[in-house]
């Protein structure tokens, strides 16, 4: 656990809720939600904001599917008869092809960040639930041995170098894809988190 | 003020703009409900590579694709 440093060490409001965010879409793309999970996706309610609409949307759509649908769903999307409808990997979307460079250098800085990929994980960590789960825990510390989060620029460059640069993309492919019911709205929420966040990084540079 | 604390208030209020507090529901509740998949991704220590955490994510694909 992250000691005595961390709980001297107080985050802001606003990287708490960035945090959040990051792991909320970690989690709803790394597997279908469960049943449980499921029950409190549809007690959300959004405000009158573009991401609060979203959220409201997302409450809709977990009351409109089960678990059994969601697998369905998760598997014609992400899985597929050979190929899902598409490959949520920053390689595949940056150069065409998984497993190319720029899996390598993000393996690179994960290094140097002192972050790695569980022995248990099969998938690639480009995978976009992992930069999401990556990105919470520069933000939130989860990653310093001492708990202090990696400062701002750091952040920046490791979601420009590894995110920005093509999960906006996946997430307006997630919105349009044939299968996506639930994930619909999980694309906006992702495309909507994501521009706040390249513009806020563009406010601090 | 420094233009450090200018940039990083403007940064604050620009995040409350853009609702990432979402009114009714802030990200907090949201992960809340997100429910044991939290801790499904707490990073934990390495017991080989003191310092080093793993991060834990993606691992049902292949079970589903079972079907």
């Amino acid at each position: 656990m992250a000691d005595e440093t961390a709980q001297n060490f107080e985050l802001s409001e606003e990287d708490r809720l960035r945090a959040d965010w990051y792991m909320l879409l970690a989690q709803l793309l790394r597997e279908p939600p469960q049943e449980h999970d499921l029950a409190g996706l549809r007690k959300l309610e959004g405000d009158d904001s573009l991401l609060g609409e979203a959220i409201a949307s997302l409450a809709a759509a977990a009351k409109a599917t089960d678990q059994a649908k969601l697998k369905r769903e998760y598997h014609d999307l992400f899985i597929g008869i050979g190929q899902g409808e598409l490959l949520p990997y920053g390689s595949y979307y940056l150069t065409g092809f998984l497993h190319e460079k720029p899996l390598a250098k993000l393996r690179g800085e994960m290094n140097q960040l002192g972050i790695r990929r569980a022995d248990s994980v099969a998938e690639p960590e480009d995978h976009i639930a992992a930069l999401c789960e990556m990105m919470a825990g520069l933000i939130n510390g989860a990653f310093s041995q001492d708990g202090v989060p990696v400062p701002l620029a750091t952040q920046r460059q490791f979601y420009e170098t590894h995110i920005g640069c093509w999960a906006p993309r996946f997430f307006e492919d997630l919105e349009a894809a044939p299968s996506a019911a639930f994930y619909m709205p999980v694309g906006t929420i992702g495309r909507l988190f994501l521009a706040v966040e390249a513009q806020a990084f563009d406010m601090a540079a | 003020m420094s233009t450090k604390e200018a940039k990083s208030m403007d940064r604050r209020g620009f995040f409350k703009s853009a609702g990432i507090g979402a009114g009714a529901i802030g990200g907090a509740a949201v992960l809340a409900v997100a429910g044991k998949g939290a801790e499904a991704a707490e990073p934990v220590k390495s017991p080989t590579a003191a310092g080093y955490r793993e991060t834990e994510h993606v691992k049902k694909y292949y079970e589903l694709s079972k079907f």
